[in-house]
């Protein structure tokens, strides 16, 4: 009997739409029983573990030179690999385990593994602390040879498939086949996971985040993955897949066109430039150097959210370097902590608010907390020496907010100069606009900062009154609002009039159609995370700036947001 | 036993690819090598993992120190390749 139809949200992280039979990926379940042999044991215990090793270390090489020609950046994990399979310390802990314990090798290599997983974990640098995941890796595939399982490859499909998974690994997805793999699904991971990344690089589809999707599907089933909403949909009737077909054929050669453009400068069909910067969430850049020109937003947040402790000013100092250090010259604004509202810190007791988006969120909380925000402010001025970064405070209200900023930016600057280190002493300090008090006075805002930077999600849910995490206020949560377009274009003649720059780095930026009504407001400057880059480029470089600039102006006169998308949709396809 | 201090003076630190050659530069002596951040416990050098773990940061100052055959050549490569900033 035909079952009704089901369908699930997650986080669509790579765009497409794929359709294709379920591959359920479950990892080979490794679950070691603590073992004692005896002492005369001892030597073919040894010799099983040498056994094991040398054949972990000859797949290794195997992958690596499968793929080191054509994907260099997937073949160094198994380097990588390869040099802790000769961690002289970490063997010799296996070894005295067998030796001394007189336990097996399986339980040897599981205790020893995952105690320097643990040492590598608690690094403060979070590279580092991510090469813990490397360690398990290995121990895996030492634990498969042992145990006598076989991997579960996926470099090699007889028919296409979507791969649903809990978690993908750098190592099971190096080897991916990627002309059957049409889709991937997973449980866990965000935006800036490995899995998602890598489904980008390879134009494949993804959507992470599915809570509990491989119990709720079965191998051979056929599901749509849809990466553009974020859904997936199982037991469907057959005109929905038709008109999916449909949708996913227009995709891939919208797609395969747009990707043509993503290493070229932004600019609109009749030659105006259009900056397109990338937003980035760590110290990681991924794709193309010559795809953005700039880094409109770098959110340190991470350096917050990751650790067990406040980030030191030193821990803060390497990472804000390195950053500036890889953009090669280009402009980084560093937004500094935005914490509070939905992000907390698992060590650090915030006070509950009734009302945490209205409450003590960014700048607030900073000033609240001056010790906190000087060690931030410290550490990316001393690395201001490095690069061209630029200062940007999230969740300014009112003038006064700028004033108290400043001046804890110049308190700090008084005291490196004291202390002897460099800093650029020309440093440009702006502001998020995202809270209506200050979009509404721009005009004073500009005369005061050196730039701004719009934030469309919370400049939406701020002005509309509406929860942007709530699904029942998503008709009223309006980007598209007249209210809205009334108050971009306003915050881009005021800081034009005053010579300085604004750039739009929300997710209306990262919108195709939202970016051509933008720049027809006025905004010169959009910064995006790195998959819109090249969609945005595209349309951007298929219309004039008089043609965006003549749709901008209509939408003004229009009364409500449904006009205004109707109005678009009709003009932008 | 051949002990001598020095800096790191490349930019990453001993992290990432500096790490790797380092390990690996170790590995080709006999004797055994130890690598000592001021205040620390000295770790094997020819262990990747306990060398990352000891997040050795740029201008850091270490011991080096080598017992063995080849003690005086080992420190004195190890040394230079620190000295070298690893081609960064």
């Amino acid at each position: 009997m035909q079952q009704a139809r089901k369908a699930w949200k997650g986080n669509p992280v790579s765009p497409g739409i794929a359709i294709a039979k379920v591959f359920l990926y479950e990892p080979t379940i490794l679950a070691v029983e603590p073992r004692e042999i005896a002492p005369t044991a001892v030597t073919g215990e040894m010799d099983r573990f040498q056994g094991a090793l040398a054949q972990a270390k000859e797949q290794l090489q195997e992958l690596y030179d499968r793929l080191c020609i054509q994907h260099p950046q997937q073949a160094k994990i198994f380097a990588a690999h390869q040099e802790i399979l000769e961690d002289e310390e970490l063997l010799e802990e296996v070894e005295t385990a067998i030796n001394q314990e007189h336990i097996g090798a399986e339980n040897a290599v599981e205790q020893a593994f995952d105690q320097f997983a643990q040492m590598l974990a608690q690094v403060e640098d979070p590279l580092i602390a991510g090469r813990a995941a490397d360690l398990i890796d290995v121990k895996k595939r030492l634990l498969r040879i042992l145990m006598g399982k076989q991997e579960k490859r996926l470099d090699q499909f007889d028919e296409d498939v979507i791969l649903v998974a809990h978690d993908l690994l750098p190592s099971d997805t190096a080897t991916l086949d990627r002309e059957h793999v049409k889709g991937m699904i997973t449980e866990v991971g965000g935006s800036n996971s490995h899995c998602a990344i890598l489904a980008r690089s390879f134009l494949i589809p993804a959507i992470l985040g599915v809570e509990g999707i491989t119990g709720a599907l079965q191998d051979g089933w056929k599901v749509i993955l849809d990466a553009v909403e974020g859904n997936v949909i199982c037991f469907y009737e057959a005109d929905e897949e038709k008109a999916y077909e449909e949708r996913r054929d227009r995709f891939r050669q919208q797609q395969q066109e747009e990707q043509t453009y993503l290493c070229r400068p932004g600019m609109t069909k009749d030659g105006t430039p259009i900056q397109i910067g990338m937003n980035i969430g760590s110290d990681h850049y991924e794709g193309e150097e010559q795809a953005y020109s700039f880094i409109g937003l770098f959110r340190s947040e991470f350096l917050y959210m990751e650790g067990e402790h406040l980030p030191t000013e030193e821990e803060q100092f390497a990472v804000y370097r390195n950053v500036l250090e890889r953009a090669k010259g280009k402009t980084v604004t560093l937004r500094t902590l935005d914490i509070g509202g939905d992000k907390t810190l698992p060590y650090m007791e915030l006070p509950k608010e009734t009302n945490p988006f209205l409450g003590m969120r960014a700048l607030r909380l900073c000033l609240l907390h001056p010790d906190i925000f000087k060690t931030q402010l410290r550490a990316a001025l001393r690395a201001s020496a490095y690069g061209k970064l630029q200062i940007m405070f999230p969740m300014v209200g009112s003038m006064e907010d700028i004033y108290r900023a400043k001046s804890m930016v110049r308190q700090v600057q008084e005291e490196l100069t004291q202390e002897g280190y460099a800093y650029d002493k020309e440093i440009k300090l702006g502001i998020m606009i995202e809270i209506p008090s200050i979009a509404l006075i721009a005009d004073l805002a500009a005369k005061e900062v050196d730039f701004a930077s719009i934030g469309s999600n919370d400049l939406t849910q701020y002005l509309c009154a509406a929860d942007r995490m709530n699904a029942q206020t998503e008709a009223y949560y309006q980007s598209y609002s007249p209210a809205m377009l009334r108050i971009l274009g306003f915050v881009f003649r005021s800081f034009a009039s005053e010579g300085k720059p604004v750039s739009v780095c929300g997710e209306m930026a990262g919108n195709p159609k939202a970016a051509a009504i933008l720049v027809g407001l006025g905004a010169r400057k959009l910064s995006m995370n790195y998959a819109s880059i090249p969609a945005v480029k595209a349309k951007l470089a298929g219309m004039t700036l008089e043609e965006m600039e003549g749709m901008a102006n209509q939408c003004l006169t229009l009364r409500t947001e449904e006009e205004i998308r109707r109005y678009v949709d009709d003009r932008i396809f | 036993m051949v002990v001598k201090q020095v800096e790191i003076i490349n930019q990453t630190g001993l992290h990432a690819r500096p790490a790797s050659d380092f390990v690996m530069m170790a590995k080709k002596y006999q004797s055994k090598i130890t690598i000592c951040k001021e205040d620390g416990e000295p770790v094997n050098a020819k262990s990747i993992v306990r060398l990352l773990a000891e997040g050795i940061g740029p201008g850091t100052k270490v011991e080096l120190c080598a017992e063995g055959d080849d003690e005086a050549e080992a420190v004195e490569a190890l040394e230079a390749l620190i000295a070298s900033g690893f081609g960064e």
